[in-house]
């Protein structure tokens, strides 16, 4: 071994014509030419920046055929190192400066910390700059951002956020998440429609927001935090599950964990019974509570507080029993609810009268996801097989997807209803060629029809 | 080729070859024994602050990162120490096991005082009837200490972009011994070793190698050592590891006594004050 080792920093030129035979395998080499680079800087002694480079480049070719020296040329030699898989290599380094961006609107504050839009200097492109809540703790650097930052640096699924990088301001508190901009979030967006998704919008919007659920879990994350306001919608129908500040890894067996998780709207109720272990199901019952809000546009449980919350859900859902959830009554809160739980004998099961627009199966797949009992509710692997995907209407293709005018991209202001006042300054000028275009187009317009048939 | 995803939870982001050479240049002359002592203290407060290993890891790793990637100016405003007790702190608030900051200015203080059993701080040894007010922390000192803490932490997360997973080769190595079919206890212990005795070697192994190869390496020495017969052909590359990779990292795990005692001489009465 240590003779082989010490061999590779050697030099010989003859095996440099070898190297042209393994072109395909550059990519790989180069991996190695990198690490091979560090090492000699991490042992030579007095190297120079230029002379390990050099060394380098023989080494790596000399390294491929020193097996065919010893060997023979047997057909399983030559191809030593070839059919090894080589790791994607990640570099590291320190945080870049937020002034290479420069920001151009805020998107939105409040719950869902502070996002502004903002265009790189260097490239033009646009991002979002999300600015870390450094709220004062007594802790340091506070942790749901640093596993913020880990879970979604650990991410790389079409439909979850792309963190671009990390960058500082001019004080250690400033740090921003710069991540891709997306157009619209799914809240903001509801709220707009006048009507609901399409029943193939709605499938192609769930399928997108499950898949990177089920991706999430996957990777042992836990989300914690969804609900329509945290999916982004670009205008090519791409959803990307963004806002980490909830998320965690998780492990089997199940660690210990906060219940003040996830917002109140999409808590599953084992959360809001108190259950100190709980998984991946919290995600899925929070999916539910999206694919309902989806059918109707509205958040399907509001409730004002954590009883209220509760009690919203067993008057749609039924009250739960020891058959149909075993051992919740053994939950911290459970005793709280005693009035609730003996007041109401309410009829079990979502009704279709709640949800008109939606077929057997979909009502099926719904009501699976806001089971009561944790261990009833599929994984996100199972939902995304479920018979909904697959009947008629089929998910719509996502270039097949309406735009909308974006309030994050300040579209918005184009359509507002009421004038802004006037800001100070000189009075404008009006333009008689401004009046002329007024009703220059009226002759071509098309006399639209007076409604239109919405059609799966 | 498995999916990259997969594959990239069992990696870690290595050394660039300038990232390096910059560490190299703008080091001191004892800055080798610096970073030896360093990841030695780091370990034993982690010992002490009763974390597992794979925090401790996670900490030495973190710290070696930002060696290399932070410039000598990031680095001025805190001591090796300081940093220390910064990223073992950041470790195991990430993980299952957070510590309190008093745990940490207290271990560290203890470690650092005369009461230390460490021999790079107390190179006469430890008394034998230490003074509990040498390490004692006052409200005061551990206010200041534990503002110093935090800033510390962010000039470390700043200095490593934020980039705090980590992936360690233990799991994958007791895989590995599995699949080949010598299970023991005993080789098991002495690839644990090796596994922890990498954590401190100089060369950054962590750094410039993924945990796979880690792995495999330290198996080899180990098999070695325990006098147990691996079987005949290249199983490394059964587990993605050329032979180049193994023999560098086979040399790093089997020198690395030699250092260490190199580094015991060297100082052998002399403190090296990480403060």
């Amino acid at each position: 071994m240590a003779s082989n080792s010490k061999s590779k920093w050697a030099v010989d030129d003859e095996e440099e014509a070898a190297a042209v035979a393994l072109r395909k395998k550059e990519r790989d080499e180069r991996r190695r030419l990198k690490e091979e680079k560090a090492r000699q800087a991490a042992i030579a002694t007095a190297a120079t920046p230029s002379s390990p480079s050099n060394e380098n480049e023989r080494a790596a070719k000399r390294q491929k055929t020193s097996p065919e020296k010893e060997n023979g040329a047997s057909t399983s030699t030559s191809e030593e190192g070839a059919h090894l898989l080589h790791f994607p290599s990640r570099q590291f380094g320190p945080c870049g400066h937020v002034d290479q961006f420069e920001l151009l609107n805020n998107i939105e504050e409040g719950s869902y910390g502070l996002v502004s839009r903002a265009r790189t200097k260097g490239s033009g492109d646009i991002v979002a700059l999300k600015r870390l809540k450094m709220e004062h703790t007594n802790d340091g650097f506070p942790v749901t951002g640093l596993r913020e930052i880990q879970t979604l640096m650990a991410c790389r699924h079409a439909n979850v956020v792309k963190l671009l990088e990390v960058v500082m301001g001019t004080s250690l508190k400033d740090v921003y998440l710069v991540m891709e901009f997306l157009e619209h979030d799914l809240k903001t967006l509801l709220e707009d429609m006048a009507e609901p998704f399409l029943p193939s919008e709605t499938k192609t919007l769930m399928l997108q927001i499950v898949s990177a659920t089920e991706y999430l879990h996957s990777t042992w994350i836990m989300h914690r935090d969804l609900k329509t306001s945290n999916l982004l919608l670009n205008n090519r129908g791409e959803i990307r599950l963004a806002d980490f500040g909830m998320a965690r890894y998780t492990g089997n067996p199940r660690p210990k964990l906060t219940q003040l998780v996830v917002t109140l709207w999409y808590r599953a109720p084992e959360l809001l019974l108190g259950a100190e272990e709980y998984g991946f199901e919290i995600d899925v019952w929070s999916l539910g509570c999206i694919f309902a809000e989806l059918l109707t546009k509205e958040p399907v449980f509001q409730g004002k507080n954590e009883v209220d919350q509760l009690s919203k859900i067993f008057a749609l859902l039924g009250t739960p029993t020891n058959e149909t959830w075993p051992g919740f009554r053994s939950l911290p809160n459970a005793k709280a609810l005693h009035p609730v739980l003996s007041g109401s004998t309410s009829p079990p099961s979502l009704s279709a009268s709640k949800f008109p627009y939606i077929t057997n199966a979909g009502l099926r797949l719904l009501s699976s996801l806001l089971s009561m009992n944790p261990t009833a509710r599929p994984s996100a692997s199972e939902i995304l097989s479920h018979p909904y995907f697959k009947e008629d209407p089929r998910p719509k293709a996502k270039e097949m997807f309406p735009t909308f005018p974006s309030k994050a991209g300040q579209e918005k202001r184009r359509r507002r209803a009421t004038p802004q006042a006037p800001e100070r300054g000189d009075a404008p000028r009006l333009d008689e060629q401004e009046f002329a275009g007024i009703f220059a187009g009226r002759a071509d317009e098309e006399q639209g029809a007076g409604f239109s048939l919405r059609l799966g | 080729m498995a999916p990259i995803s997969s594959v990239e939870y069992l990696s870690n982001p290595l050394v660039t070859s300038n990232q390096l050479l910059d560490l190299k240049n703008s080091e001191r002359d004892n800055g080798l024994s610096v970073r030896f002592a360093q990841a030695q203290l780091t370990s034993a407060a982690g010992i002490l602050l009763r974390l597992p290993q794979e925090v401790i890891a996670q900490a030495i790793v973190l710290l070696q990162r930002f060696w290399v990637s932070s410039r000598p100016e990031d680095r001025e405003g805190f001591s090796p120490k300081t940093f220390s007790a910064a990223t073992i702190y950041l470790a195991a608030k990430l993980s299952a096991t957070p510590v309190a900051p008093r745990s940490v200015v207290n271990v560290y203080a203890y470690l650092t005082s005369k009461a230390s059993p460490l021999l790079f701080v107390n190179p006469q040894g430890a008394p034998t009837d230490p003074d509990p007010a040498d390490y004692y922390v006052s409200e005061g000192t551990y206010e200041r200490e534990r503002q110093r803490l935090f800033v510390c932490e962010s000039v470390v997360l700043v200095g490593i972009g934020f980039d705090t997973r980590v992936a360690l080769p233990y799991s994958l190595a007791l895989t590995y011994i599995q699949v080949l079919g010598v299970s023991s206890a005993s080789l098991a212990r002495r690839v644990f070793e090796h596994l922890n005795a990498g954590l401190l070697s100089p060369q950054l192994l962590h750094l410039t190698h993924q945990p796979h190869a880690l792995a495999v390496a330290a198996i080899y020495v180990a098999a070695r050592e325990t006098g147990i017969k691996l079987v005949e052909q290249n199983w490394w590359e059964v587990f993605d590891v050329d032979r180049e990779d193994l023999g560098f990292l086979v040399l790093a795990y089997g020198s690395l006594a030699n250092f260490a005692e190199a580094e015991a001489k060297k100082w052998k009465g002399i403190a090296l004050s990480l403060d």
